[in-house]
């Protein structure tokens, strides 16, 4: 969670769940969603986020804390010190923890990153899927992600056969 | 071809080498080989090309995980997202796997179908292969081709990434590949690399004409190919959205290249490398930034009209084919109008005939307001200062430059040496404007230790007077002398520095003369000649199986 500093302006976050958290600005506008309800001026005293529950939106304000970028006065000094590449690849390994989590929580979190419009937890969300079904058989990608079969054995047979050059 | 590098291809080509031709397959014969049994020339301009293809947006190696041997509470909470979401997550996937989900329930049947394409070729490689090109026609690069044109004819658009490397098309396969640039014409492809395998040319595949109407292109990179006749092309061909065409090893004449650019109104960047057609390129073209020319055959680079041209390159070309006699012309770089030019280079004194306006620069050339340039700001000059003609222009090129600020010297190695030209013949020469008021760095690149370089560095040191740095590499082993080289540069250490103080900064050469394709078409990148920085770390390439390789030692 973000600390109160002298200076920043601070924008309340609420949970349909009541709960309520406090965030930099500029942490909460690495969502467009928020971004653009800041710049229309609909955010006086709290934004309430629907849909999201706490548990999820903690993470997603997790998330956004770590990527917010650090030219300003926030964490000037790790960008004056560190080498961009070095600072990426960090993320790059901050990122992949992060998302070891289980199913739910990461199909909440795609969720999340639709509403809420965050470019960068999309990609990672989505990304853990495709992983998931890159060079798994058919029946580990239905088991992994729950998807129950619904053709009839005949269609399965056509829809194979119309796309045969992707099961050689 | 001699197993000695060529000259004008400087510690390129890999001096260990094998000999790589078999004398006892005759020339036509060694169409479609494994590149590596190519001549080592050829070899490098197709493992130079290869390395600078278009990425693909998507990769096959997965990179993240999660866990998941847990919560089994059977919700398919996947099938519940919305279509845009599932539309994204189907985008990431290699095309081939994209296409499997249609398998996986009626949730996914159409999905891939509509979803924007990406379709690289390497992808649909046996995984045995590692995504390494096949080295020859056979079973593997057969299966490929016929993997593509079902994947093409199976979905229905857009294409916004397609990479096609690894088919062997031979004139027989004209049906499929005009089949292909119909389907990709019709279902709109925004990026393409289109590279066919057979080799040697001219021994090609011409492309078909139905490539003109592409309208979605919005960049292309094309390789040995013959380029489609574009005089029996239909009036108002043309690719209205293209803004960057790279071809490599493409059979073109120069009325094709004319055609090109006339009909790619928002064309910003055009590189041709390989090029094997003695060709005169004339650049007329309200919209290029970049042009580049690079290990190409080229008789004559004209600026004609290019008002937004900013960099012009020429790495590695020469004015006569590889592989036959050496002839003695030399190639002509004509700069006529183009106010924004800013980074020029590698032009060659004494070698490249220089033309700015209708004026043919010489030795005894006046300085006037025709003969000159003033938007260059960096320029690269790469000369043999054992050649006393090549010496002798240096002053006269510098001359058209008058506000150069950065200026790269590439120093070759002399085999025969005509003469010394010291720092008397620089007194002598008068004063040259952008060495006097501008020249703020100074990258002198292979010092061999010929008393021309020396005294040429003398000059600059004693003239510069806004001079900031002056960096000498010294060509490291080659000396025959290392003392004498020591005392040289304490002497130009002490000289009388025009800027107030010694800016000398010694170190040894750490790469040959190399290039980057993608560094020089980079608007955002402003040091492509590497005279800035020291961190020469993306001078790796990727060869044809993705390894990573020094370009050094290609």
């Amino acid at each position: 969670m973000a600390t109160r500093e002298a200076g920043k302006k601070m924008i309340m976050l609420k949970s349909p769940d009541g709960m309520e958290f406090e965030v930099e600005e500029a942490v909460a506008m690495e969502s467009q969603t928020i971004r653009k309800m800041i710049e229309d001026d609909c955010a006086d005293t709290a934004i309430l986020i629907p849909n999201i529950n706490s548990k999820i939106l903690s993470r997603v304000i997790e998330y956004c804390n770590k990527h917010v970028p650090t030219t300003g006065a926030t964490g000037a000094a790790a960008s004056d010190t560190v080498a961009p590449a070095a600072l990426a690849e960090d993320l790059k390994i901050w990122d992949a923890e992060f998302i070891k989590v289980n199913r739910a929580t990461r199909f909440n979190l795609i969720q999340a990153a639709s509403y809420l419009n965050i470019k960068g937890l999309l990609d990672l969300t989505s990304q853990t899927t495709i992983d998931t079904i890159s060079d798994n058989s058919l029946e580990e990608i239905r088991s992994f992600l729950s998807t129950k079969n619904d053709y009839l054995p005949e269609e399965e047979q056509t829809i194979r056969r119309e796309n045969q050059w992707a099961f050689q | 071809m001699a197993r000695q590098p060529p000259r004008f291809y400087p510690r390129l080509l890999r001096a260990d080498s094998p000999a790589a031709e078999d004398p006892g397959v005759p020339m036509d014969m060694r169409h479609g080989l494994d590149p590596d049994t190519l001549d080592p020339y050829k070899n490098m301009v197709l493992n130079f090309f290869y390395s600078y293809l278009l990425e693909s947006p998507v990769s096959t190696a997965a990179s993240l995980s999660c866990t998941t041997a847990e919560d089994g509470d059977g919700v398919d909470r996947v099938s519940l997202l919305p279509d845009d979401l599932l539309r994204r997550v189907v985008s990431r996937l290699p095309a081939k796997d994209g296409a499997r989900t249609a398998v996986l329930s009626s949730r996914w049947h159409h999905l891939w179908r509509s979803t924007p394409l990406v379709l690289v070729d390497t992808h649909l490689l046996p995984a045995a292969c590692a995504g390494a090109r096949p080295g020859r026609a056979g079973a593997v690069s057969r299966a490929v081709t016929g993997a593509v044109s079902a994947a093409l004819e199976a979905h229905q658009g857009n294409f916004t990434f397609v990479s096609l490397t690894c088919s062997f098309l031979e004139r027989a396969d004209r049906g499929v590949l005009a089949r292909w640039v119909q389907l990709l014409a019709t279902k709109g492809v925004s990026e393409l690399v289109l590279v066919n395998r057979p080799w040697p040319l001219p021994r090609g595949v011409c492309l078909p004409v139905a490539l003109f109407s592409c309208a979605s292109l919005t960049r292309l990179y094309l390789g040995a190919w013959l380029f489609p006749d574009t005089a029996t092309l239909p009036r108002g061909a043309a690719f209205p959205n293209l803004r960057e065409l790279v071809l490599g090893c493409v059979m073109m004449t120069d009325k094709d290249l004319d055609f090109v650019l006339a009909a790619s109104p928002v064309l910003e960047i055009l590189a041709v490398v390989g090029s094997q057609t003695q060709l005169h390129a004339r650049l007329a073209s309200q919209s290029l930034r970049c042009a580049q020319f690079c290990l190409s055959t080229v008789e004559e680079v004209a600026v004609v009209d290019a008002p937004c041209l900013e960099r012009l390159f020429i790495w590695c070309c020469s004015s006569h084919g590889l592989g036959t006699a050496r002839s003695k012309t030399s190639i002509r770089v004509k700069i006529g109008r183009a106010p924004q030019l800013r980074l020029l280079g590698y032009l060659r004194p004494g070698w490249h005939v220089l033309e700015v306006g209708n004026t043919t620069i010489k030795a005894s050339t006046q300085v006037s307001p025709r003969t000159i340039v003033p938007s260059v700001q960096m320029l690269a000059l790469s000369l043999h200062f054992g050649i006393r003609n090549e010496v002798k222009m240096l002053p006269s090129f510098l001359r058209c430059f008058p506000n150069v600020e950065v200026l790269l010297i590439q120093s070759e190695e002399t085999h025969e040496p005509t003469g010394n030209l010291r720092l008397k013949f620089w007194q002598e020469n008068g004063m040259i404007e952008c060495v006097r008021s501008r020249l703020k760095r100074i990258v002198f690149r292979e010092y061999h230790g010929h008393e021309n370089e020396f005294a040429f560095l003398m000059f600059i040191a004693e003239n510069a007077e806004v001079l900031e740095r002056m960096v000498v590499e010294l060509k490291f082993g080659r000396y025959a002398a290392p003392e004498e080289i020591a005392i040289k540069m304490k002497a130009l250490q002490g000289a009388k520095w025009a800027s107030g103080g010694d800016k000398l900064q010694l170190t040894f050469s750490k790469f040959p003369s190399a290039w980057s394709l993608s560094k020089g078409s980079d608007f955002s990148f402003d040091d492509p000649f590497l005279c800035l920085c020291y961190m020469p770390t993306y001078f790796e390439m990727r060869d044809s199986s993705g390894q990573f390789k020094p370009l050094g030692y290609l």
